[in-house]
């Protein structure tokens, strides 16, 4: 039974895995088993490295995965199924073995260290390679190359502040701390958000450029949507109606317009741009009150020009039943 | 982490079946008595979504019966618009109220799911008054034969999700297939209701019912997808 559930998940990444092979595998033949070899060494690596702290997989998994490994060797595909057989046929020692997405996750984290110093470019990832004891080859392991870079990052950043909001929230839960207002705490989440760029805002243009290349933007945008709607979320925004798209909208809109101010920005510790940030928080609390405001003035002149109906119809007599 | 601060919303009776909470969450109060009967449930309707494909699937489900629900609140409106102060009035009241009770649960499922709304409501909240009250302009009748157009529809429609549940996994997605099928009994309810009341007499009838499902049939295509 478990060994069946191993294959199904060995089956499951298999396909995961495969799906990136396909999507790297547009490149020519002949590059793709080059790559293959690459990738295989990356992984050897890895994998190297990782065995030597752990325990050793049973004896007669590990000859039958590398038999399997070594019939196939010039598919990209069956490294990957050679290092997730490597994962699940050891299933109890996992700690050891990790996935390709983990490992990719790690060397990203790595190269934001040499972002300053090489900007966001491939360089910035082989040399965060080497510092995790692989080879500066493996940074071709990353197809989009300084692109994943940067989105790795804005992911990254993301996840923190939700973690944050989080934690906020079940402090709020518990009584610990006062609920804030919700213009406050928009401006505090975007505040927070926005200073997790500034170790890397002598740079950041460059990423902002990147993230407008066409193959990066739906993912982009995908990550900016994430990021407002936890933001809404935590603020406590249960909407279901056009209010969920006018909102995030609005929010979209502030973070975009500040995080370019803050390029700009040139005073003390950004002040310049969390009194702009201020500023058009403010503006949206005015329109929401204006549009209330509004609202509520439109029915009351509905309910004015029913009663004068009303009475000019009495007036005339045409309300009476004959 | 998230997960626990994330799903502390109150969801109707379930309170009563549940540990009591400290502090309160921003949240919508259901007090409705016709999801009371059926709750025994401690997490929350839906299963919490094991990838982002699950998630997906079910977001969209979800967003489309909102959408459903929300065009039959905007078509009862519309029709007691027009039919309110008739004999019409109570009958066509009493099915608003229960439309109203189903928008509730699903608005609360949404919020507490953090599922997108379709775009297109808007659009809804127009056409939906609108229908309702072209179609009670025709009469008690019309009205009647609008209501068993959007009440075929609707329950065909819920149950091809009943079935997508029960061929997906029955266990796991128990409390959502009981919601569907008692929102879905209580539209076939509307359906005979409709029926008993006159509507195949309205002349046309065959026409109006087949437009009116064709229309229906596209809100649920839009809805789903955006």
């Amino acid at each position: 039974m478990a060994a069946l559930i191993r294959g199904l998940r060995a089956d499951r990444l298999v396909r995961a895995l495969g799906s990136v092979a396909i999507q790297m595998g547009r490149v020519p033949r002949g590059n793709g088993s080059s790559r293959g070899l690459h990738r295989a060494l990356v992984l050897r690596l890895a994998d190297d490295s990782h065995r030597d702290q752990t325990v050793p997989p049973p004896p007669h998994h590990t000859h039958f995965a590398e038999q399997s490994c070594a019939s196939d060797a010039s598919s990209q595909q069956e490294h990957g199924h050679c290092h997730a057989s490597h994962q699940d046929q050891s299933g109890e020692q996992e700690e050891g073995y990790e996935t390709e997405e983990q490992l990719e996750a790690r060397i990203l984290t790595a190269a934001l260290e040499f972002v300053p110093q090489h900007g966001w470019t491939v360089e910035a990832i082989a040399a965060g390679a080497e510092t995790l004891g692989l080879s500066a080859a493996s940074a071709e392991m990353f197809n989009n190359g300084a692109g994943e870079l940067v989105l790795h990052f804005v992911e990254e950043c993301n996840a923190q502040l939700a973690k944050i909001l989080a934690e906020q929230h079940n402090r709020v839960q518990l009584g610990q701390t006062e609920k804030k207002e919700t213009a406050e705490f928009l401006r505090d989440a975007i505040e927070t958000r926005l200073r997790m760029l500034i170790p890397y805002i002598d740079t950041w243009p460059q990423a902002m450029s990147l993230l407008l290349l066409p193959h990066n933007i739906p993912e982009s945008l995908k990550h900016l949507s994430t990021l407002v709607d936890d933001i809404w979320y935590y603020a406590g925004d249960r909407s279901t109606d056009m209010n969920w798209y006018t909102r995030r909208a609005a929010l979209t809109g502030i973070y975009n317009t500040t995080e370019l101010v803050m390029l700009q920005d040139s005073s003390p510790d950004f002040k310049d741009t969390w009194t702009f940030l201020d500023n058009r928080i403010q503006d949206i609390v005015n329109m929401a009150n204006t549009a209330k405001q509004m609202k509520s003035t439109g029915e009351a002149v509905v309910q004015g020009l029913m009663g004068v109906a009303v009475t000019m119809k009495n007036l005339t007599g045409l309300n009476q039943r004959r | 982490m998230r997960a626990a601060a994330g799903w502390v919303q109150r969801c109707g009776a379930a309170r009563l079946s549940r540990p009591l909470r400290v502090g309160s969450v921003p949240g919508v109060l259901n007090q409705g008595a016709a999801w009371n009967s059926a709750s025994r449930r401690r997490y929350g309707v839906l299963p919490r979504a094991r990838d982002a494909e699950e998630k997906a699937v079910l977001d969209s489900m979800m967003r489309v019966d909102h959408a459903g629900e929300y065009g039959a609140d905007r078509i009862c409106a519309g029709q007691m618009a027009v039919l309110g102060r008739t004999q019409a009035g109570p009958l066509i009241q009493h099915m608003w109220e229960q439309e109203k009770l189903h928008l509730q649960k699903f608005n609360e499922i949404l919020a507490e799911h953090r599922v997108r709304p379709t775009v297109m409501l808007p659009f809804w909240n127009v056409a939906g008054f609108v229908l309702g009250a072209s179609t009670a302009l025709l009469g008690k009748e019309g009205a009647m034969a609008c209501t068993v157009a959007v009440e075929e529809s609707i329950s065909e429609h819920y149950n091809s999700q009943i079935r997508t549940l029960m061929e997906a996994d029955p266990e796991r997605y128990t409390d959502l297939l009981q919601l569907i099928k008692e929102f879905r009994d209580d539209e076939l309810e509307h359906h005979d209701t409709g029926l008993e009341h006159d509507a195949e007499s309205v002349p046309g009838y065959f026409l109006l019912k087949t437009v009116i499902q064709a229309g229906c049939k596209a809100a649920i295509y839009l809805s789903q997808r955006i």
